[in-house]
């Protein structure tokens, strides 16, 4: 059991990171816990040996590499909105009617806009912290011995994953790899798209008809 | 790797971090909330319409702006007692309005909140036809003008004892500022003697309303009414007039098929651009061209079909050429590409083949090689080809410096041949006001049009602005006690129009510093026999900020401190300025939302007009609200709404005029601005704008018909509709047939009985006025008699007989040298900044006259809104050859040196940042002039006062200035972005919650005007704006926003300007001005027009 939720606390720390990463630029207290953890660094290769990063001071890194290729992938360049990739005109769907936030309001989850700094809430940043609640919400349904439980939000997750974060977020990160200027978010965008590609294998092999195979 | 570790990913991803404590956390949980009273909104907007139906405006309710980021009603509920977190429901009054940050009068609306009395936003208002519910940035920008935490909250007069300019400020109360301007006024007038009526001076910036400016002086019988427009768009007035009497032409844009476009004015940054810019973007996606002819690479020119960057001020040659093609060349069946029909019809051309003295002067000028053979219009037409052979495209390639760029001249003339008589043009700011001879680039710019029937005011043509504008602001006579009209003005006022400037397009307000110091020319001209004034009694700046804005900005500081020439001074201003500083009284009136004026302007074929209106006395009123004094209504309803002591010009001047300056009617003034519902009281502007608008016969029967038991209906409904069109598709009126009966011709709503009227040989009608002067009222062509145009001719003035009588035949046809030789012979259409005068490596025109389109006037520095997007935007553009020659980088700051070319004098520099670039042509640079703002005290203590006042706190630096009488200069002191304790405290706090994020220092850009010398313009008398400058790097000790001036030489250029260029009035002369080119603010009558002087 304890390696169940092992493996479920390390999908909460992934999509915790992924969200985190694509939502907002990062800051000095995200970098230092960041690069305190090897963990989290093996995921990012490039990043270890990108010589900048140890040349020069946090803040210049944060002011003149990190954050400038964040605004240019994120804000300038990139549209990192599914309404963007999947609607036929390309437009944004900033209200009710986008099916991301039916979804949200269906599982009582409201997105404080303001405090992601995202002008709608089918974000790249947004889609994978709701995969972060909706694992979290798991694991502590695994606690309780929920399985049932737990096996329903699992159900959630792969729907989720299926119907929408595949649908898009594939072209969106192979696009962030494509015109990203530092192994940062280089590496963060191979991460993100690793990750859900195998998250979802994940699930889809823990969920079978009968209910979920939460065995170590 | 990653692809290696997939599987290990659930693993090995046990961070000693807590994933917790990475994620952003943008998820919220939220109970449901209620959703009692929210059947009146629906979670999803029914239509995305901007604006409700006009049957709700006086009470529409909408759910607060952040509704959408909250999740709609659904997650929330409507905000109640029961429920204080839900969606806030705002309660308005939506009051029309018009925006008056630049001229095109773009209809409003003013979202009042019913709750705090306060306009929560500016929209756009989609009655108003020719804006059509559209704003530019500076519409919307009106809130932030608004609620300005500088705002100047109440009259202000200079402290007693202290001198003008010190900055010591007393409070005062409107009562007070009333009786002792009024006591001065009335002591000036009540001499009543000539002179009396020349020392007071109405001096107005952009007026944005239609004659009740004009009223002001009209009914003092005073000849004191100084316009801006000589440093504004007189070059292009005056080519409008010559050809057409009128002001300016009327493009119909969206019917266009070239959208033909000197400069960036009139799509994206100057006249009427928002509307323009809408129609002319319908045309273009029916398919019509753009062509844009501008020095630099603006914004239309970018996206244009084709840019010519032509040297400034040769556009004359470009237009000459294409009118050689279309007189020279033939059509691909062989046919002409003239437009005969209109050119025999309704061009002047009969009166040049009977001017037999005329043609023989052509020919001894070269114009010609001979005389025709006879007065045909086949003769005409071999006249005209002969005469505009010589500009050549090889030629122009050379004069317009478009060596490399000849391909684009055909792919020109092929788009103007294309779009047959379908063309549309503005002809207004750059070139037109840039240069000595602007006038005659208008004059040749419409010479090809006409050639090709474009300016017959059809559809997707060119017309005049008359036909298209409404103008009755100053015509509510019939409120008042008078009930008509004030009669003709006797007096000449040589301050306003000089005996240099006969032609002037408008007054030569730009020099009156200069008139008013030059004692020399005063003394000489008195002694000649006028009565020049020395002195002004009140000077009264309206709206306007001259020092800032106008050229030799040290000079209009010189003269407005002496106060032996400036007795009294008052700006009725909304915002702090620069030339408020120099004033005695500072009268805080109205911004867009704050005021009434009638605007119409000519935006396209169609007759609009708009209702400006203090929104918050409209929102109050309707909710039952009354004014104490009616009269006051404005003033007092800005008072109780908390925006302060402000009030507006029509109840200021009404009360003014009637109560003060002729409180016992002795002056003959009082009783224009009376009451004649109420004798005793001023008018009020109900009563004055009802009787205005009644005169629309259009608007009157729909008012009738929608308030049928009002006792104001003309008033009532441009209130609640702020916007009128009176009349659509006004095309050709020149057509309109006259109507006779036999007995009585009928034009222009007179009526004249047939043996009044005579027939001359070219088919003119002619009448003779109660003065003995003759007019024309209509003109025969081809067997009907038609209204014709303007012109005394009635017909477009191809050929200005008029300008040989008035000392100027050489440009009596559209005119410019035709090769080196006749630069000299023909200076006053040469550009002073023509490539001739540009010797050294860095010698450079700079182009001054662009608009920077967010900031263009003296009152968007009080926007926060629009400095904001205005910083950093005025470097010195200057292409990447010539920089790379001079070792000048992008962000270099430069040493900018005007030189005149007239006197060879230097007037000093301004340091200014450098931007290489490719978007302006070679040897020319690009520096705006609509920048450089300034102020010399942060805030200003009021004694008595417990607040501060702050002076333009969110759009100019700081500035340390020195001026000895000689030489002036300017330095940057402290950035906006340091002021500390900033007066934010007390003003319309809801409204500046962000200060604090100022990140602008306000420098965006020096004060080069300052530097500049005037340059009037001997014949259109407009400032030629741009400069002959000299570029070296800055010194070090030199900082961006430095200026040094020798103003003393700048008068020794203005004097060169006037006295090497100008063909004055002389004792031969016995009229100040051709009678039927009429003055354009006051009437004069014909004893004002007299003119006589003597040899001395």
């Amino acid at each position: 059991m304890n390696d169940i939720l092992t493996k479920q606390l390390a999908r909460i720390n992934l999509y915790a990171l992924i969200s985190r990463i694509m939502m907002k630029e990062v800051d000095e207290e995200f970098l230092e816990k960041f690069e305190s953890d090897e963990m989290i660094l093996s995921f990012f290769p490039n990043y270890q040996n990108w010589e900048k990063a140890k040349e020069i001071s946090k803040k210049d890194l944060l002011e003149q590499f990190l954050n400038v290729d964040f605004t240019n992938l994120f804000v300038l360049h990139l549209i990192p909105y599914e309404s963007f990739y999947r609607r036929d005109d390309q437009m944004l769907e900033t209200g009710g009617a986008n099916p991301v936030v039916q979804l949200y309001n269906e599982y009582d989850f409201r997105v404080q806009l303001d405090k992601a700094r995202c002008v709608s809430p089918d974000h790249i940043g947004i889609e994978l912290e709701f995969m972060y609640m909706l694992a979290t919400s798991e694991y502590k349904a695994l606690e309780n011995d929920d399985y049932d439980a737990a096996c329903q939000i699992a159900k959630i997750e792969r729907d989720f994953l299926r119907d929408h974060l595949l649908q898009w977020a594939p072209m969106f990160l192979q696009n962030v790899k494509a015109e990203t200027a530092t192994p940062f978010y280089f590496d963060a965008a191979s991460l993100t798209l690793e990750f859900v590609l195998s998250d979802y294998e994940y699930l889809n092999d823990l969920i079978s008809d009968e209910g979920c195979r939460y065995t170590a | 790797m990653i692809n290696e570790s997939r599987r290990t990913f659930l693993k090995g991803a046990a961070f000693t971090v807590a994933g917790a404590s990475l994620a952003t956390g943008v998820f919220e949980s939220v109970a449901e909330a209620s959703k009692e009273g929210t059947a009146e909104f629906t979670n999803m907007p029914e239509s995305l319409d901007f604006y409700p139906p006009l049957e709700k405006w006086d009470s529409f309710r909408e759910l607060d702006g952040d509704d959408w980021k909250r999740g709609g009603i659904a997650r929330k509920g409507v905000a109640s007692q029961e429920n204080p977190d839900g969606i806030q429901v705002h309660d308005y009054t939506i009051v029309p309005c018009v925006c008056s940050n630049c001229e095109a009068g773009c209809g409003l609306t003013a979202w009042v909140d019913k709750k705090t009395l306060t306009v929560r936003k500016y929209m756009g208002n989609p009655l108003h036809s020719a804006s059509r519910g559209r704003n530019c940035a500076k519409g919307y920008a009106a809130e932030s003008q608004m609620y300005d935490p500088d705002r100047i909250p109440f009259p202000i007069k200079r402290a007693p004892g202290s001198k003008r300019g010190e900055g010591k400020w007393v409070r005062i109360k409107w009562d007070d500022a009333l009786k002792e301007i009024g006591r001065k006024m009335h002591n000036t007038l009540k001499t009543g003697d000539e002179m009396s009526r020349k020392l007071i001076m109405y001096h107005v910036g952009r007026p944005n309303e239609n004659g009740f400016g004009h009223r002001v002086p009209h009914t003092m019988g005073l000849d004191g009414y100084d316009s801006h427009t000589n440093i504004c768009s007189a070059g292009a007035r005056q080519g409008s007039i010559q050809w057409a009497n009128d002001d300016r032409n009327s493009p119909d844009w969206a019917n266009a098929d070239l959208i033909f476009l000197q400069s960036s004015h009139a799509a994206d940054a100057g006249h009427y651009f928002q509307q323009s810019a809408g129609l002319i973007a319908d045309a273009r996606k029916r398919g019509a061209k753009m062509v844009v002819l501008d020095p630099r690479l603006s914004n239309s020119a970018g996206i244009a079909d084709l840019w010519l960057p032509v040297w400034p001020g040769t556009e004359t040659a470009l237009y000459l050429y294409l009118a050689n093609r279309i007189l020279n060349e033939k059509d691909k069946n062989g046919d002409d590409l003239m437009d005969h029909e209109f050119v025999r019809n309704w061009l002047n051309w009969d009166r040049l083949m009977a001017n037999r003295e005329y043609l023989k002067f052509m020919v001894t000028k070269g114009y010609i090689s001979r005389m025709p053979k006879d007065e045909s219009y086949e003769s005409f037409v071999e006249v005209m080809k002969e005469l505009y052979a010589p500009y050549t495209q090889e030629y122009i390639v050379k004069e317009c410096k478009l060596e490399g760029q000849e391909y684009k001249l055909d792919k020109l003339f092929e788009m103007f041949i294309d779009a047959g008589p379908k063309i549309a043009t503005y002809i207004w700011r750059s070139g037109a006001i840039a240069h000595r001879g602007g006038w005659m680039i208008t004059r040749s710019a419409f010479l090809p049009l006409a050639l090709r029937g474009a300016m017959r005011g059809d559809i997707g043509g060119v017309s005049w602005h008359h036909w298209h504008k409404i103008s009755i602001g100053g015509k509510g006579d019939a409120a008042t006690v008078a009930g008509k009209k004030a009669p003709k003005v006797d007096v000449w006022n040589e301050l306003a129009w000089p005996p240099e400037y006969p032609l002037s397009t408008y007054e030569m307000s730009f020099i009156l510093p200069h008139l008013l110091m030059d004692e020399e020319w005063q003394n000489t001209w008195r002694a000649r026999g006028l009565n020049v004034p020395t002195k002004l009694a009140v000077w009264i700046p309206r709206m306007y900020n001259p020092v800032w804005i106008n050229p030799d900005g040290f000079r209009w500081i010189e003269a407005l401190k002496d106060e032996s020439k400036v007795e009294m001074s008052f700006n009725l201003s909304p915002t702090w300025s620069e030339t408020n500083w120099y004033c005695d009284y500072v009268l805080p009136t109205g911004l867009a939302g704050e005021r009434h004026d009638q605007q119409s302007e000519p935006s396209k074929p169609e007759q609009w007009t708009a209702f400006r209106q203090p929104v918050l006395r409209v929102a109050l009123e309707k909710m039952g609200w009354k004014p104490k004094v009616e009269h006051r209504g404005t003033l007092e309803a800005h008072i109780k709404a908390g925006l302060g002591e402000i009030w507006e010009e029509n109840e200021f001047w009404a009360e003014l005029l009637c109560l003060h300056v002729d409180p016992d009617g002795s002056l003959g003034v009082r009783k224009y601005w009376e009451s004649k519902k109420n004798p005793g009281k001023p008018v009020t502007v109900k009563e004055y704008y009802n009787a205005g608008f009644s005169l629309l016969p259009n608007l009157k029967k729909a008012a009738e018909a929608a308030y049928p038991h009002s006792e104001f209906p003309y008033y009532e409904f441009m209130r609640d509709r702020g916007a009128w069109t009176e009349k659509t598709n006004v095309y050709k009126p020149q057509e309109k047939e006259l109507e006779f009966d036999g007995t009585y011709y009928r034009a222009h709503g007179h009526k004249y009985h047939a043996d009044e009227v005579e027939k001359d040989r070219f088919g003119v009608l002619w009448i003779t006025d109660h003065e003995g002067r003759k007019r024309s009222i209509g003109v025969e062509v081809d067997g009907k008699l038609c209204e014709g145009f303007h012109t005394p001719d009635k017909k477009l003035d191809l050929f200005c007989e008029w300008l040989i009588d008035w000392k100027w035949p050489e440009y009596a046809l559209p005119i410019y040298p035709r090769n080196a030789r006749e630069y000299d012979k023909m200076i006053h259409v040469v550009s002073q900044v023509h490539h001739r005068y540009m010797k050294g490596e860095n010698e450079f025109a700079l182009n001054t006259v662009f608009r920077l389109p967010y900031n263009i006037h003296t009152r968007s520095v009080n926007s926060k809104h629009l400095m904001e997007i205005s910083q950093n935007h005025n470097p010195v553009w200057i292409h990447t050859s010539d920089a790379k020659r001079l070792d000048i980088k992008r962000g270099d700051a430069v040493k900018v040196r005007i030189v005149d070319t007239v006197s060879g004098l230097e007037s000093g520099y301004f340091i200014a940042m450098a931007v290489p670039t490719e978007a302006t042509m070679p040897g020319v640079l690009a520096n705006s002039h609509h920048a450089g703002r300034w102020k010399l005290k942060n805030a200003v203590d009021i004694p008595g006062f417990e607040h501060a006042l702050g002076v333009m706190g969110v759009g100019s630096p700081l500035y340390e200035m020195t001026m000895d009488g000689k030489v002036g200069t300017l330095k940057p002191k402290e950035g906006i972005d340091a002021i500390k304790n900033r007066p934010k405290s007390w003003q319309f706090k809801e409204f500046n919650k962000d200060l604090d994020n100022i990140w602008w220092d306000g420098l965006s850009g020096s004060w080069q005007n300052a530097v500049a010398p005037v340059h009037p313009d001997p014949i259109a008398g407009n400032h030629a704006w741009n400069q002959k400058v000299i570029l070296e790097k800055a010194d070090t000790d030199d900082q961006i926003g430095d200026i040094w001036v020798n103003y003393e030489n700048n008068m020794k250029t203005f004097k060169a300007w006037r006295d090497r260029l100008c063909r004055p009035l002389n004792t031969k002369d016995t009229e100040r001005r051709p009678y039927w080119m009429p003055r354009p603010a006051v009437p004069l009558s014909k004893k004002a027009y007299t003119f006589k002087v003597k040899d001395l």
